[in-house]
């Protein structure tokens, strides 16, 4: 047959094997229909060598190998042949193989030949694993068959018997480096369908697993040879799960199957990226799904539904792996739990294992408070959940929601496993099982969602889990560098390799973390800031929000920490907005400190956008980002320290000119709560920094003008409250709404020196009336507060005592219980500075120093000592480092050069005085 | 044919790429960049720690356009960069001898 003739005939069959896919979109069967086309061909231009050459017939065994050795070949994949020689054989072979071949790539054919012995093919060649895997697919087209039975029986038995172990080891690493390429994860905007997670190459992998594990060699047909035609041979024929998981899988690899075909046809040629026009145009034609005569779906449906199928292929190569004792993922570090026995599950060999039956006889399984403490366990230790134990959470799941009960307890749990180091690991596991929508059902909407930008790599719901795997990341030891002679400091940029600039970004960054004072705040806006993208509205950041609210109802968090979550989700997006416009400009810092007005929302804004930069894509944050970035953060740190006293709130402001008056939005929602009083309140606002109306709710408000109005009874008003636990600390709330006097400032810090407390957070302000609101945030070192509720009472009312100079400082102070000193891990240098130019009237005091116990009070009570007023307070902890900002007055003016210089002297000595 | 070399603010870019657009030019390769030109380093504090400042941030944008083209791209840049403070960056202009479409292999100005 001319080259001519050939390759007429073989793209005409080619055309009808396309014809029938487009009717009938049956991917399995194009693919089998290839297979047995190919063969043909290949038999075809053999036979003509055997007429020219009859000693031919002898000693060559002509094989398919690879996925054209399992009668799968896609349109545009190669053709693998083994040509089987005989020893001695190789020479007179040589010229007939590579005419075969040269007839094939006539064809158009994309021919890949291997010329072996049987004994070449005994032995694991380490440097080409993949050509045993290829070997365990062989199917003989022709030929020898008493050679092909030599190869199989003997040579390829061999194999199996010595290598298998060493095989199946390649396998497994082959697999991880391929998955790595795909930041071991599925969930692609524009997938691989062959190579990524999920994708065919894992339908072959878990196969292989399966067949060198079990020993079961697959049977394939004896190709065209003996007059039958080849079947669509499916890997999952073979495998071994129940009827329910094998239909599933088929289904999977029917649908995959399908997409592949139908890539190749549409790029013509091996491009399997399913990119989103590709997307598109398979959704208008309904690739892979049943029914294919009706309309189009939905590019996002149908994505879910490849997703659905690619989950499937995975699970089913991990069991696989599992079962053959070997890690196809990239293993994370296991740590050993203290105490890893838990209730209700174990960790051995880094896999947790539910027990039978929990204290209270009930199935595990059906124990929320034990599934999530299990899933707490998986994001500490980074274990994996075992795959009886999967399949009983999943049947559990109707019944797990009825037993589960919302509130603080489950914020605690989820809170836990949330600031585990391996959360997003927990949290994937809890959202491929339905655990985390049974919490959350807000997450449900952004499951496997593709939303199109040139910029995500992933669906929403994985780069959520890689934003919190991020921020966790951020927090590791350095990396050890390497050429450091060569490279410069992060500040200076410039001459380092890119990889070593981000690195020390991180480490920068990741300092920040250590300073929050409740991560578990930041992660669960981390969770939630995305899940508006599942719906339809203004801005994805709002939708985000509007979701929140409802889980922090459920979660019956309180006020503080609420709005801390609500905020950070409102806000997510305005830092990397703000590093566009030039972060040099006072304007932009000063608007963007107005904004964010706490250090606290500032540290975890600053987190949280360069997380979610990096969980875009990997590439996505740039040196140059992460310098923006940090030089913001830098300037509105500085600014939101500066600004304070002097933006005051004024209720009602002239808008050029025009007679009109117009409120602050929040304002106006405070308002809102008390009809017909509303000038009282306004009156009550009016003078307090802007700062104040920032970071209060509007019922706080309400509650601070509630408190102001009942100072007939008692002008001490203060309110309690009593923190709940996260990450084994407790943050109490204390806040003291009384008429301006002196020294109140520095009693109530005395007050609480005396009972132990370490302030961690606080503030004070004034209104225009000289109403002061100062709330404190603290920690209990003897939990005294917490083991003793009687004591609550006995402290409120010691608080109320001193500062109405019932009871005298001395007094307290004498009965104090020094807490043990810790020597301090980073020592931190005391700077004090003055700026006269923050406010117009009063001067700023910023004193940086090691945080220790008292140091609040030693330095109020010298700044009282010396008669100086304290306008507005600003007290912060960033890890052992205190920051406090005080704007003072000394009767009513700013402090002159010489008072600053007696308060600096005086200050130095308390502090050292303090530290002993 | 003329190759257009402008480093500019990064908060500049939106609106040069705006208003090159508009001028009829819509190829740019953009690339992140950090230098200084008369503005020295300096060094900031931040709750009493100290970084150095010595390199700034910004923009490098590059442009083929044709001879006829050139002036026009250059007002436009110039239009919407310039704020008259330091910093505000600088432009180059360089002849270019060839630009190849290496999809089709055009050659010349069709290229561009």
């Amino acid at each position: 047959m001319s080259g001519v003739t050939a390759r007429g005939a073989y793209e005409r069959r080619m055309a009808e094997i396309r014809g029938l896919f487009e009717s009938n979109g049956d991917g399995l069967r194009a693919t089998a229909a290839r297979s047995a086309l190919v063969d043909e061909f290949v038999l075809r231009f053999w036979s003509e060598e055997l007429q020219a050459d009859t000693s031919l017939g002898k000693g060559v065994a002509v094989c398919a190998i690879g996925g054209y050795g399992r009668g799968q070949l896609f349109p545009c994949s190669d053709v693998d042949l083994l040509f089987c020689v005989e020893k001695g054989m190789e020479k007179p072979a040589k010229e007939p193989i590579r005419r075969l071949s040269q007839s094939l790539w006539d064809c158009g054919l994309q021919v890949s030949p291997a010329t072996r012995t049987p004994g070449d093919c005994e032995r694991l060649d380490e440097d080409n694993p993949e050509f045993a895997l290829s070997l365990l697919d062989v199917r003989r087209l022709g030929g020898d068959a008493a050679l092909f039975s030599r190869l199989q029986d003997k040579s390829l038995a061999k194999l199996r018997s010595r290598d298998g172990r060493a095989i199946g080891e390649a396998l497994a690493r082959l697999t991880r480096e391929r998955h790595a390429k795909f930041g071991d994860t599925l969930f692609h905007l524009e997938p691989n369908i062959k190579d990524s997670p999920g994708g065919l190459r894992d339908v072959n992998a878990s196969h292989w697993l399966h067949e060198l594990r079990s020993g079961k060699r697959l049977i394939l047909p004896d190709g065209v040879e003996k007059g039958r035609s080849p079947q669509p041979l499916m890997h999952v024929d073979h495998l071994p799960g129940d009827r329910i998981e094998g239909g599933e899988l088929r289904d999977a690899v029917a649908f995959l199957s399908a997409v592949r075909c139908f890539l190749h046809y549409r790029h013509e040629r091996d491009d399997n990226i399913l990119d989103w026009e590709a997307q598109d145009a398979a959704a208008r034609q309904r690739i892979g799904l049943t029914g294919r005569a009706g309309s189009g779906v939905d590019a996002a449906y149908w994505m879910r539904v490849y997703f659905r199928h690619a989950r499937v292929i995975e699970k089913r190569l991990l069991r696989e792996a599992e079962s053959s004792g070997l890690q196809v993922e990239t293993p994370a570090s296991v740590k050993r739990l203290r105490g890893s026995n838990e209730t209700g599950f174990r960790i051995k060999a880094g896999v947790l294992e539910l027990e039978q039956v929990s204290p209270r006889g009930l199935d595990v399984a059906l124990e929320p408070e034990i599934v999530l403490s299990a899933f707490r366990a998986m994001a500490e230790s980074g274990a994996c959940l075992a795959h009886s134990a999967e399949d009983r959470i999943v049947a559990a799941i109707p019944l797990l929601s009825a037993n589960l009960e919302e509130g603080p307890g489950l914020w605690r749990r989820l809170a836990a496993i949330l600031t585990g180091r391996q959360a997003g690991h927990a949290l994937r596991a809890m959202h491929s099982l339905g655990v985390l929508e049974l919490i959350l059902p807000e997450f449900h909407g952004i499951d496997a969602l593709v939303i199109r930008d040139a910029y995500h790599r992933y669906t929403v719901d994985e780069h959520t889990f890689v934003l919190i795997d991020t921020l966790h990341g951020m927090a590791a030891e350095p990396a050890v560098e390497r050429g450091k002679s060569r490279g410069r400091d992060a500040d200076k940029g410039g001459t380092r390799e890119p990889q070593q600039e981000m690195e020390a970004w991180r480490v920068r960054f990741g300092a920040i973390l250590a300073e929050l004072q409740n991560p578990a705040l930041l992660f669960l806006a981390a969770l939630l800031h995305d899940t508006g993208k599942g719906r339809v509205g203004e801005s994805h950041a709002t939708e985000s929000a509007r979701l929140a609210r409802s889980v922090l109802q459920r979660l019956e968090m309180d006020a503080y920490d609420s709005s801390q979550v609500l905020r950070l989700i409102e806000m997510h997006l305005e830092m990397s907005a703000a590093i566009r416009r030039d972060i040099f400009d006072a304007e932009t810092v000063r608007a963007f400190a107005g904004r964010v007005q706490t250090h606290e929302l500032l540290r975890m804004l600053t987190l949280f956008t360069y997380a979610d930069i990096t969980a875009v894509h990997p590439d996505a944050l740039t040196p140059w980002k992460a310098e923006s970035l940090w030089r913001l953060y830098m300037a509105t740190a500085n600014q939101l320290d500066r600004s304070v006293d002097e933006e005051r709130v004024h209720t009602r402001v002239s808008v050029g000119g025009t007679g009109f008056w117009r409120k602050d939005e929040k304002i106006a929602r405070v308002l809102a709560l008390l009809p017909g009083r509303e000038m009282e309140m306004e009156h009550f606002l009016e003078g307090f920094p802007e700062r104040y109306v920032s970071t209060r709710s509007a019922e706080t408000m309400l509650q601070h003008f509630e408190m102001a109005q009942r100072f007939d009874e008692d002008p001490f008003q203060m309110t309690f409250h009593h923190g709940a636990t996260q990450s084994g600390s407790v943050v109490n709330e204390v806040t003291l709404v009384t008429p301006d006097r002196p020294r109140l400032f520095a009693g109530m810090t005395a007050a609480l020196a005396a009972w132990g407390m370490n302030v961690v957070t606080a503030d004070a302000f004034a209104n225009q009336a000289g109403v002061v609101v100062d709330t404190f945030r603290f920690t209990d070192t003897f939990h005294t507060l917490e083991l003793n509720e009687s004591e609550r009472e006995r402290f409120l009312s010691s608080l109320r005592d001193l500062v109405a100079g019932r009871t005298s400082v001395e007094k307290l102070l004498s009965s104090r219980r020094r807490p043990r000193r810790r020597s301090p891990r980073v020592p931190v240098e005391t700077r004090i500075e003055f700026d006269e130019t923050a406010s117009t009237h009063s001067t700023l005091l910023q004193v940086i120093t090691q945080d220790v116990p008292g140091l609040l009070r030693a330095i109020s009570a010298t700044l009282s000592d010396l008669g100086f007023n304290v306008e507005v307070a600003l007290v912060d902890t960033e890890g052992e480092t205190a920051i406090d900002v005080f704007y003072l007055t000394l009767q009513g003016r700013r402090l002159t050069a010489e008072q600053e210089k007696e308060l600096r002297t005086a200050l130095l000595a308390a502090i050292e005085k303090n530290s002993r | 044919m003329q190759k257009i070399e402008a480093i500019i603010q990064p908060s500049k870019l939106d609106a040069v790429k705006d208003a090159l657009v508009e001028a009829g030019i819509s190829g740019i390769t953009i690339f992140e960049a950090r230098g200084h030109g008369r503005q020295k380093g300096h060094t900031e504090f931040y709750r009493g720690r100290e970084y150095a400042v010595d390199l700034l941030p910004k923009v490098k944008l590059e442009l083929v356009v044709s001879d006829e083209m050139k002036d026009k791209a250059v007002d436009a840049i110039i239009s919407v960069a310039r704020t008259g403070r330091i910093g505000d960056g600088k432009i180059f202009v360089s002849r270019v001898d060839e630009a190849i479409r290496i999809r089709n292999d055009e050659r010349g100005e069709i290229a561009l």
